[in-house]
């Protein structure tokens, strides 16, 4: 099924500001990957194929100091396993999308791209309809042409440009914090921010950054799981 | 890199990465999930996004008050909360984070670059 102009329209916008943040990041990144002596084909076919803004400076950043290669892709397993909680909860709305569609979607989701179209998901769902797993694809695919496209040019650019790599990766976080401020206010959802800052910071503080957004995001449905069972059993026994 | 060492990398990382992302959806896909799982599923995204926001925001370092430039991304943060809060706006909160950033690092010397 070929999308409608305006649905494509409609994920571009969507879209945009995710395409924004991953220029800023994919320069940076093409910059990082060419330094540790990638070539454009590298770091295209890592876009391509693997797609982790996270996983691809870890990559370079792993290289230069001569870590195993063994050990490089546990932990960038162990960085992106909360793709795994993404892909569980983005199941519930392809229940009747295609298969081969379902597995391009889930092929390609990011943490942004999954927050955005959670949000549209979710919004849709209240007014009855107006966001599918078609037009989710779309904001996936435009998000990772960017990212791809940024970080080859990032490549070709080399050292020639310098935008220091804390403020572009400042962007990201501005989104994630956008991200977080859309949330529904309950008092489980509260308790699920509180615990898993409070899970991300004591990850940190005994020296396991790597999973520290894993377990830290495990910890916050954990304790919004156990709050929602508490108020259950409150229910029922009012 | 060489071409042998960049395939095993691609190939681990890729495979590792696609079955993360892939393997639940399909999995879960045509079930009727069950009122609780589905509730449970919900508290996914807050919760990610707290832990996403709270790894950018401190390092194991923060504590220790050892530098100011640790507090950057922290200020940094409090107009982006505000606007995002009010505006619910992602191109907005982008704008206005990098310039928060860009202009406490701008004034802190002490800042050095560390990812």
């Amino acid at each position: 099924m070929k999308p409608s102009r305006n649905a494509v329209r409609e994920s571009f916008s969507a879209a945009l500001p995710i395409m924004l943040g991953y220029v800023a990041i994919g320069i940076p990144c093409g910059i990082l990957s060419a330094s540790v002596g990638m070539n454009a084909a590298q770091v295209f076919l890592l876009c391509a194929l693997f797609y982790s803004g996270a996983g691809q400076f870890m990559i370079p950043n792993m290289w230069i100091t001569a870590t195993p290669i063994a050990s490089i892709a546990a932990s960038v397993a162990l960085v992106n396993t909360r793709q795994m909680l993404y892909s569980a909860s983005l199941s519930q709305f392809c229940q009747k999308a295609k298969k081969r569609l379902s597995f391009l979607f889930a092929a390609t989701v990011t943490d942004e791209s999954y927050g955005i179209n959670m949000q549209k998901f979710e919004q849709a769902g209240a007014d009855g309809g107006g966001w599918s797993v078609g037009r989710a694809t779309l904001v996936n695919l435009f998000s990772q042409s960017s990212w791809t496209l940024a970080s080859v040019v990032g490549v070709l650019i080399g050292n020639a440009l310098s935008i220091p790599l804390a403020i572009a990766s400042f962007a990201m976080t501005s989104i994630f914090i956008c991200l977080l401020c859309m949330q529904k206010i309950t008092p489980e959802n509260v308790v699920a921010v509180l615990a898993a800052v409070v899970g991300v910071v004591a990850c940190k503080l005994v020296g396991l950054s790597g999973p520290a957004i894993l377990i830290g995001a495990v910890v916050g449905v954990l304790g919004a799981i156990i709050v929602m069972w508490i108020r259950e059993k409150r229910e029922a026994r009012a | 890199m060489s071409w042998t060492d960049f395939f095993i990398i691609l190939i681990t990382c890729g495979v590792l990465m696609l079955a993360c992302r892939v393997l639940p959806l399909l999995f879960l896909k045509g079930r009727e999930l069950p009122d609780h799982v589905a509730k449970a599923l919900g508290f996914i995204p807050p919760a990610a996004f707290a832990a996403l926001v709270a790894n950018d925001l401190f390092s194991a370092q923060t504590f220790t008050f050892s530098s100011s430039a640790l507090l950057i991304p922290l200020l940094a943060a409090i107009p982006v909360f505000i606007v995002a809060w009010l505006s619910k706006s992602l191109a907005w909160s982008v704008v206005v984070g990098v310039a928060a950033f860009a202009l406490l690092t701008l004034a802190t010397p002490l800042f050095s670059t560390t990812l």
